[in-house]
């Protein structure tokens, strides 16, 4: 992958219509963008669906990309996992039960991120989620990872589906907190 | 539970995933009309965001760059979704619309579709324009000029409360009450505003049914047409006793091109 600097700019062009760094652009984040909406959506005919809408909402949108408030990968990310989650939303025929068990993260035995990719506000975020329980550390990341509702983790974690959304709430105001801000 | 945990928890769920779609659409739509909570749902999509170096990159298909493509040429099957990006795209230039964008695209999204794909579900008095198949070749080969605009009137993007479709060629628009509730003693009257005009000109009472049709722009200009600003006032029943709004002005909206032209494209 490029570096931030050269994805902002690549943004910059494609927000004046440029083509070329348009692909430019397809070529350095496809890979990152399909993984994370393939683990989602599990299908690859929804994950190529919804790879076409991102990349049309990127093109159409670059110029509304603030590097101040957003990293450009992060702001694609973001993109991407909204279509995906809104697209399993709309769908019931997508089984949980084919999921594989989520990375275990965070753990102390291996660090399963390529040491480049690993930014000192992910360490932050890491360092956060490792101080939740395990279940809840488990549950946003579930989340976030799989794009699951809070019915799908109810039945994941065999509670209530309002117990998640109290443990979701307690994650997310304590993951706040030991962010600090 | 404080006020402020419980946007940020909405916000934080919004970004996370776990709500389910009405959910996620009342949040999109809150985040449209109220920057906090937008400021609020970026924050969140930064911190998180950082997780995707979590998720292994895997190498799509090849074809997909190929329908991307195909798609922004305006070809092939999404050519009409790329027309109503690219409209997206304009209005959120040319009228700062900013983040109403979303809203309105679905809006027109509905409008469009359902006046291409089945013309057969338009009420009757739209039903015999031959301009509704007209549109979609028009979408696919775009005309120089436009002779389909768009306004859509709403106070905030999370309510759009009437679209007006005017057809410039034959200077006659119709105009569609989307979210506006009838008032019972009152009457919505619809307003042109034109920096040629000193004052607002009346164009009639609507929102009593769902469609008000054909309505006559004939007194104005093309191009006073396409520039003026539509507004619609609530007024006692039966309109305003002056000639001018008399209360408030509920929605307002400018036109825009509902077929793109070419020029414009990208």
């Amino acid at each position: 992958m490029l570096t931030a600097a050269e994805l902002v700019r690549l943004l910059a062009a494609v927000a004046k219509g440029d083509r070329a760094a348009f692909e430019r652009l397809y070529a350095a984040t496809r890979a990152k963008l399909y993984g994370v909406v393939l683990r989602i959506l599990r299908r690859p005919d929804l994950a190529d669906e919804v790879m076409q809408e991102t990349y049309l909402k990127i093109w159409n949108s670059a110029g509304q990309f603030d590097p101040a408030l957003a990293s450009p990968i992060t702001w694609m990310v973001a993109i991407a996992r909204n279509r995906a989650i809104d697209l399993v939303r709309k769908r019931t025929d997508i089984s949980i039960e084919e999921v594989p068990e989520v990375l275990e993260l965070a753990s102390d035995t291996a660090d399963p991120l390529a040491t480049r990719e690993r930014t000192e506000d992910l360490g932050r975020l890491l360092e956060c989620l490792g101080r939740l329980d395990p279940d809840q550390r488990r549950l946003l990341l579930l989340a976030y990872f799989n794009g699951w509702s809070r019915e799908q983790l109810a039945t994941r974690f065999g509670a209530p589906v309002n117990t998640i959304k109290t443990w979701l709430r307690r994650s997310i105001l304590a993951v706040r907190e030991c962010l600090g801000s | 539970m404080t006020m402020d945990e419980d946007l940020n928890v909405l916000a934080a769920e919004y970004v996370l995933g776990t709500l389910s779609l009405e959910e996620r659409q009342r949040a999109e739509s809150l985040a449209q009309s109220n920057t906090d909570f937008a400021a609020l749902v970026r924050g969140w999509e930064r911190r998180l965001g950082e997780l995707h170096a979590m998720v292994p990159s895997v190498e799509p298909p090849l074809e997909i760059f190929e329908r991307i493509k195909q798609r922004l040429a305006g070809g092939g099957p999404g050519g009409q979704v790329v027309a109503l990006e690219t409209l997206r795209n304009r209005i959120g230039r040319w009228r700062s619309f900013g983040t109403a964008m979303a809203a309105l695209a679905a809006v027109l999204l509905a409008l469009l579709v359902t006046s291409v794909v089945r013309p057969d579900l338009m009420p009757a008095a739209l039903r015999p324009n031959p301009e509704v198949i007209e549109v979609v070749r028009t979408i696919e080969k775009p005309a120089e000029t436009p002779n389909r605009l768009v306004a859509v009137l709403q106070k905030d993007a999370a309510s759009p409360a009437f679209i007006v479709t005017v057809d410039i060629a034959t200077r006659t628009m119709t105009v569609r009450r989307v979210a506006a509730e009838e008032q019972a003693g009152k009457s919505y009257e619809l307003w042109l505003v034109s920096k040629q005009f000193p004052k607002p000109r009346s164009l009639g009472l609507v929102g009593a049914h769902e469609f008000t049709a054909g309505m006559a722009l004939a007194a104005f200009q093309p191009d006073t047409i396409a520039d003026a600003t539509f507004a619609v006032s609530l007024e006692p029943e039966g309109g305003s006793p002056t000639g001018e709004p008399t209360g408030p002005v509920l929605w307002s909206g400018s036109l825009i091109e509902a077929v793109p032209s070419a020029q414009a494209r990208p």
